[in-house]
């Protein structure tokens, strides 16, 4: 599988090549032709999320100097990319700034910072119509599994997602080659936070509930994102756990909807996923209600944030819209340690956590637990 | 109170200016060293202007013996040029009185004042107690030697010995050779200099300087063009002095005031001269030698006032010329670039003038962090004082950003300004910089500023030119960079010639402008 793959990119990356070569051959200007990732190509629905269609095309061409240095650009990283791949080698954002850190290209495509390669993988990613894991260039994974899920992954053990560490299975890079066996769970719940998670595989909840927990640690990962998909895509209902913030409203539409600036990669929007809190009914009338006195006060920063947010397409909907608008009005955030404002010893706090997630698991996916 | 007596002392020119002799550039040894340098290098000039001869000139400078109490370093000095020689029975006047001179003319010359070489003489044997000698002859006539000294109370030529040393010559030249005390060590830069200024204003001529350590500088002409010789001209009656004006009332010949008028003066015809008279409320037909003083003041104000005078006859001048001044810029400085102007003839105070101006651009000039200003003056360079200069002020109030350039300290740029007039407006005896004359300062900008233009699109030019090198030299890394990795990918090297051949830069810019 992995191997067809390289023969694939491999396959796209000669074809530009060739071209580029014939056009030298004749004395022609080379040029390439791809869809840019501009607002004018990226569509939005509430049933997918952001859908990158091309409609419009622009010109890598060689025949203008700036042009020139990009084209060369992307087909040196193009170059580097394969020979990485063909290898079985993966190579971080880093790497592949440090691979043009080299003396042969002083005066051409020598970087002065990251974000000169950085622009170029996307670039890439545009040129070929593929993530740009798929050429071998990956982040640090960031994103743990935990509950009954039975995989098995690249590395060829099939693993069970609650037997492998306190964590749970870290999603690896490119998780498009996992394939599930048994699924023994009714729910996974993605968690945006690291503490709240832990405690509650700590308590023993998914195990007690059948859930499976699932921690995003800040925005989730590209890798995270597409391993929901995934999941999502085998049946199991996605749940959305976050700080009530002007950011964690985009942490949990970026699950659900995708990104504007990865609107390109398909495949990496949940729209069958669920925000299930903290919302702003928990905390004027709901769970949390009696508690108002653990808000936080939003930032200068925050406050921008949740500006902004009433015009990105994906919080358009009266729903976000609404949410969004409380920070406006009240200037407050809830953040997920509020659980233990409300229940300081450990034996309490579990069963705050399972009466929450049974009444909100309830409520937006009709699961019981 | 004590009867005290009046001693009234007459004393002679020559005595004066010993006495004065800062005012004419010698007032210490490193500055005389140079002074007598220019002064014998500026008479030969003259001399083979005169002759219209490209000038061949040499300047042999060498060490006589130490002084036995320690004062200083006596100097030989010998200056020999191919120019019109001396008449054997002028030396003694020429060289052994001053205010003696053949150029006492209204007529652009290097020399005026017929002290310059005197005073060089003067103050040799002031420093040195040592005759000077002259060596000389007219085409085809006797070649003489003349030993002198200079009978300094009396202003009178002393002739200590008088030779002939050969019946006839076939070229005319003079050879002046006298010792003095100086200081050349100090005195080295500023003459080599000099002459080399003297090259740029002077392209066709030769000359050779070896200096007392035996270094030789040698400028060599590049061109056997001389510019045409300046003719001698009448006064303009706007352009005379009090002191002028009495002289020739004194000495003329003529016998009416009109007749006086129209002879002696240019842009005066009879009616002209019955106007100016009847405006002094003279008697048109009253003898000039009969004039009182105070009558002669009343002719002196009519003049002036008098409205109706053609401006003065510029013909007269002689400025270098745009090509050669570009050609003296060009052997001695090789610049990339250089733009000559000469402009129309313009008046000041009755005096007729020319401007000549010129920008030198790159090629071995370098930025020094100061104005590269070379300022002449009838073919004279003049070395000292660059700040008070009226150009100077010209070259600070032009906005050279206007230009293409950043600023005049910080680029490799040079200005040359050149004045030819039957009078230069000098500030000083020393004849080093000239006055801040409204006239002249416009005429020097609008020549500058032409040069400017002219420099400006050959920078332009030259900018745009290395802007399209630079690139298609980036064209040329990229399609090498894009070649190797195609090889890499497809096993096969595609050749960058072919694209390159479309990018080609314009061949080269232009030396200059035209
Ligand atoms: N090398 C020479 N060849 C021919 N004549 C000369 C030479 N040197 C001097 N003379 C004659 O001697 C005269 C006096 O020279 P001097 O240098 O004293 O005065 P000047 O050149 O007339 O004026 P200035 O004071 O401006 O130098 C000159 O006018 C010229 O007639
Ligand atoms: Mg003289």
């Amino acid at each position: 599988m992995a191997h067809e793959e390289a023969v694939e990119v491999k396959k796209r990356i000669r074809e530009i090549a060739l071209k580029i070569k014939r056009d030298m051959e004749m004395g022609r200007f080379p040029k390439i032709r791809y869809p840019p990732n501009t607002s004018g190509n990226i569509e939005f629905s509430e049933e997918e999320g952001y859908v990158f269609s091309p409609r419009v095309y622009s010109e890598i061409r060689g025949s203008r100097l700036k042009s020139l240095k990009t084209l060369a650009g992307i087909l040196y990283g193009m170059d580097k990319a394969l020979d990485h791949l063909e290898n079985g080698l993966t190579m971080t954002k880093r790497d592949f700034y440090y691979i043009h850190k080299i003396e042969r290209l002083k005066g051409t495509l020598f970087p002065k910072d990251q974000r000169e390669t950085d622009s170029r993988i996307v670039l890439m990613e545009l040129v070929l119509g593929l993530p740009r894991e798929a050429i071998s260039i990956t982040s640090d994974p960031r994103g743990w599994i935990y509950g009954d899920i039975e995989l098995t992954d690249r590395s060829g053990r099939t693993i069970r997602a609650d037997q492998v560490g306190e964590m749970g299975y870290s999603v690896p890079p490119r998780p498009e080659n996992i394939k599930f066996g048994r699924i023994g769970v009714k729910a996974v719940v993605a968690v945006e936070k690291v503490g709240p998670a832990k405690n509650m595989i700590e308590l023993g909840i998914p195990e007690e509930h059948g859930i499976a927990v699932a921690i995003l640690k800040g925005q989730a990962s590209r890798s995270m994102r597409r391993f929901l998909r995934m999941l999502s895509d085998k049946g199991v209902p996605v749940a959305i756990l976050t700080d009530l913030s002007p950011w964690s409203i985009r942490i949990a539409a970026t699950v659900v909807y995708n990104s504007i600036s990865s609107a390109h990669i398909p495949g990496l929007a949940a729209p069958e996923a669920r925000f299930i809190g903290i919302t702003t009914g928990d905390v004027e009338t709901g769970f949390f209600s009696d508690y108002r006195f653990a808000l936080e006060p939003l930032t200068q920063m925050d406050l921008k944030a949740a500006q902004d947010n009433m015009r990105l397409p994906n919080l358009q909907h009266p729903f976000w819209q609404e949410e969004n608008r409380w920070f406006l009005e009240k200037k407050k955030k809830a953040e997920l340690e509020i659980f233990k404002a409300m229940s300081p010893s450990a034996r309490e706090l579990k069963g705050l956590f399972v009466e929450y997630l049974r009444q909100k698991l309830d409520e937006n996916l009709g699961i019981a637990i | 109170m004590a009867e005290r007596e009046v001693q009234l002392e007459q004393i002679s020119a020559a005595d004066f200016f010993y006495r004065n002799k800062a005012l004419a550039g010698f007032d210490n040894p490193v500055r005389a060293t140079y002074t007598i340098v220019r002064e014998l290098v500026e008479n030969a000039l003259d001399a083979c202007e005169l002759a219209r001869r490209p000038p061949r000139i040499t300047v042999f400078m060498t060490r006589s013996e130490e002084r036995v109490d320690g004062r200083g370093t006596i100097y030989r000095l010998t200056v020999s040029d191919n120019g019109i020689g001396l008449d054997p029975s002028d030396v003694p006047a020429a060289f052994g009185k001053v205010f003696v001179s053949s150029k006492y003319r209204l007529m652009q010359s290097r020399g005026t004042f017929g002290l310059g070489g005197t005073m060089a003489l003067l103050y040799g044997q002031i420093t040195t107690n040592m005759p000077f000698k002259v060596t000389t002859a007219r085409d085809g006539g006797p070649v003489e030697e003349f030993e002198m000294k200079i009978d300094i109370k009396r202003n009178e030529p002393i002739v200590l010995k008088r030779r002939r040393l050969a019946d006839a010559c076939d070229e005319s030249f003079t050879r002046v050779e006298m010792h003095f005390e100086g200081s050349y060590g100090k005195a080295r830069r500023k003459i080599v200099e000099y002459l080399r200024q003297t090259a740029i204003v002077t392209p066709y001529a030769d000359m050779l300087f070896v200096d007392p350590d035996g270094v030789p500088y040698l400028f060599v002409r590049s061109t056997d063009v001389i510019p045409p010789l300046p003719r001698e001209a009448k006064f303009h009656p706007k352009g005379v002095d009090l002191e002028i004006l009495m002289r020739l009332i004194s000495t003329t010949k003529t016998r009416t005031l009109v007749t006086f008028l129209t002879t002696h003066f240019q842009r005066v015809g009879s009616k002209t001269a019955r106007e100016v008279v009847r405006l002094a409320g003279l008697d048109p037909i009253k003898r000039p030698r009969n004039l009182t003083d105070e009558e002669i003041r009343a002719l002196f104000r009519a003049l002036r006032s008098y409205p109706r005078f053609l401006p003065p006859d510029a013909s007269i001048l002689s400025p270098l010329s745009p090509e050669l001044l570009e050609e003296g810029i060009k052997k001695e400085l090789r610049p990339e670039f250089v733009k000559a102007v000469q402009r129309p003839p313009s008046v000041f105070e009755a005096h007729p003038f020319i401007v000549e101006t010129a920008l030198a651009y790159g090629g071995e000039l370098r930025p020094t962090g100061e104005i590269q200003l070379y300022r002449f003056a009838n073919r004279i360079p003049l070395l000292y004082d660059v700040s008070s200069d009226v150009s100077y002020a010209v070259a600070r109030r032009i906005d050279w950003g206007n230009y293409g350039l950043r600023s005049l300290e910080e680029e490799p740029v040079a200005l040359f300004v050149h004045i030819v007039s039957t009078k230069i407006p000098f500030k000083t005896v020393g004849k080093e910089f000239i006055a801040n004359k409204p006239e002249i300062a416009r005429e020097i900008e609008l020549g500058l500023r032409i040069c400017a233009r002219e420099l400006k699109s050959f920078l332009h030019r030259k900018r745009r030119a290395e802007m399209a090198r630079a690139r298609y030299e980036a064209f040329a890394r990229y399609y090498e960079l894009i070649s190797e990795v195609v090889e890499d990918l497809t096993g096969e090297r595609p050749p960058v010639e072919k694209i390159l051949s479309k990018v080609r830069p314009p061949a080269g810019v232009k030396k200059n402008g035209s």
